[in-house]
């Protein structure tokens, strides 16, 4: 490739990319009254907070924002927890046929999301669960648990057996043996899994949309659904503001641990 | 996501460990430890907590889900109707239209995302602000698939920013409702995913170059080979494996592809754009017909793992190789 053709297209792709970010920050700072029916180009002043206060309040974005970070908090951890515990027993403890278990577990990834939707409503109307919060978790952390298993499996591999060997011979416990050395020893793996599974629940629509209703049960993506849905009644710099509200977060986690968000995605095909 | 994994070989077959014999296999190890870990049994509290969670919140419904996809079921009354739904599928135009479109997705969302992800990865590699590029490119995928679905409605509709482009430019011919007809509406959507899709690819990709050592490239270079030839012969064989990766994600994502489509058309104007999965939401939950949107789903699981496995054992034989066996 030629450098001038290089250059110039790298130049083309990285402004293809920017205009419509640049689109989403100016139109969601422009006042929602004085949108004009059609996309602006040049900042118009900063109602950012205006804008935000509309979908945060009237629109309800606020309730589901804090739903969510419930959801993807507390899902993200205790998947990692269960599926740490369940990778520390097929990797290192004498568990029979530790391949079945494997597969039994991860097959959850396996499958479209649709293939379990229709029964979990089902169960859900038949237990009461329906559009309840921690019916939510349970569902998130279910979904979350066997891809998390297996970052973290393929990474428990890793560690050498003879540092259980000698926690063995020094009469060590299981437990013991769990949270002094393969925690301590996996915190960049149990990081990068949680990060992960974090933002599969912060981003997840279909599970919110299905298991639930209420706006202070409802998860914030779709909530974001629901105002992008009154488009015409909000106007579309109230939705942008919450577009970038909701990615907020997301966003903030992949700058700051970029490395260990990547390293999630990258063991995850490997 | 593709998984794609070797349990430890041979660990499905009982092994015979001598004491004192040098193990590797963390498992055999632990075993070779003598009776100190307890029972095989002892291992089992550790797993019961995800066995329960996936067994009872994922595995159960999903059989739950194929058996359903033998009933007429409309959420208050059921009937057992055999293979009726799959044979209604065969004859309905909407499914058909639905399947047209999942292959659309796949084959777009293959294409571009792919082939746009290496060319800005070679392109940025070794490159001054290359870096700053790669994470411009990226930050769409930080943001989730709702909020670009947002974002690029506000491009799409009729008086949306890419029409306000296409006028400003003097097209107005070029101009038009973007998401209000097929087949433009599952090809605008493909584009706005891969907006959103390619940067993951970059960085993927750009891990990949990386890697690739400097002597291989000095040698090829000594040999007389550049530009096309170095890219065709020695950087395109060295990027296997991570192609294998970014192929294999590629095509799980698009055929699970709904965020986009529900938010920007759902699946309309009258389902010209569903796809499999969006078919099967509006089956089960919008229409009521339980029993025939579990069979899409079916039919939908049967591609993604069918698909995903073909193309995992003739990219990596070893690992399908293992899977196959336990």
């Amino acid at each position: 490739m030629g450098r001038t053709v290089r250059h110039l297209f790298v130049a083309g792709c990285v402004l293809l990319w920017l205009i419509p970010l640049y689109l989403l920050v100016v139109n969601a700072l422009t006042p929602a009254t004085e949108y004009a029916g059609k996309p602006e180009w040049t900042f118009q002043g900063f109602a950012f907070l205006d804008n935000l206060d509309t979908a945060w309040n009237v629109a309800g974005i606020g309730d589901s924002f804090q739903s969510s970070l419930l959801y993807a908090v507390v899902c993200g951890l205790v998947a990692v927890l269960v599926a740490a515990m369940a990778a520390f027993a097929v990797v290192v403890l004498p568990i029979p046929r530790p391949a079945f278990w494997f597969w039994l577990i991860y097959s959850g990834t396996l499958f479209p999301l649709q293939m379990f939707l229709a029964p979990l409503f089902g169960m859900y109307a038949d237990a009461n669960l329906y559009d309840t919060r921690i019916g939510l978790m349970l569902v998130y952390t279910a979904w979350a648990v066997p891809f998390a298993f297996f970052l973290i499996r393929n990474h428990m591999t890793t560690m050498p057996p003879e540092l259980t060997e000698a926690a063995l011979i020094d009469g060590a416990s299981f437990p013991r043996i769990f949270w002094r050395i393969h925690v301590p020893l996996m915190k960049a793996g149990l990081g990068a899994a949680f990060i992960f599974q974090f933002t599969a629940v912060w981003n997840d629509l279909l599970l919110g949309i299905t298991l639930s209703r209420s706006p202070d049960v409802q998860p914030v993506m779709a909530a974001l659904t629901t105002l992008n849905n009154a488009y015409s009644s909000a106007g579309p710099p109230v939705i942008l503001a919450g577009a970038l509200i909701v990615s907020a977060p997301t966003l903030v986690l992949f700058l700051v641990f970029r490395g260990l968000f990547l390293r999630g995605v990258t063991a995850s095909a490997r | 996501m593709t998984g794609t994994t070797t349990p430890a070989p041979g660990a499905a077959k009982p092994t015979h460990v001598r004491r004192g014999v040098p193990v590797r296999t963390p498992h055999q190890a632990a075993k070779a430890g003598g009776g100190r870990l307890g029972g095989p049994l002892a291992a089992l509290p550790w797993a019961l907590p995800a066995f329960a969670f996936v067994g009872v919140l994922l595995v159960y419904p999903f059989f739950r889900s194929v058996y359903g996809s033998f009933f007429e079921e409309n959420g208050f009354t059921s009937s057992f109707t055999g293979l009726d739904n799959y044979t209604r599928l065969a004859d309905d135009p909407i499914f058909g239209r639905s399947l047209l479109n999942t292959l659309m997705w796949v084959a777009g969302t293959l294409l571009l995302p792919v082939l746009a992800g290496l060319l800005i990865a070679v392109a940025t590699h070794r490159m001054r602000f290359g870096g700053i590029a790669q994470l411009v490119i990226v930050l769409p995928f930080a943001i989730s698939g709702a909020a670009t679905a947002v974002l690029w409605n506000f491009m799409l509709t009729s008086e949306g920013a890419v029409n306000q482009v296409l006028r400003g430019v003097g097209l107005d011919s070029w101009a038009q409702p973007w998401l209000l007809e097929w087949p433009q509406n599952t090809l605008s959507m493909i584009v706005a995913s891969t907006w959103q899709a390619t940067g993951l690819n970059v960085v993927l990709f750009a891990i990949g170059l990386r890697a690739i050592p400097r002597e291989t490239v000095e040698a090829a270079e000594l040999d007389g080979a550049s530009g096309w030839r170095m890219f065709r012969y020695v950087t395109l064989p060295q990027l296997r494996a991570v192609t294998v990766v970014v192929v294999g994600m590629a095509i799980v994502n698009s055929l699970k592809a709904f965020d986009m489509i529900w938010i920007l058309t759902k699946g309309g104007p009258a389902r010209s754009s569903e796809t499999l999965a969006l078919s099967m939401y509006r089956e089960t939950f919008r229409l009521f017909h339980v029993g025939y949107g579990s069979a899409i789903a079916l039919v939908l699981s049967v591609i993604v793992v069918a698909s995903s496995w073909m193309y995992l054992r003739r990219q990596m034989p070893d690992v399908s190789g293992t899977a196959a066996q336990s």
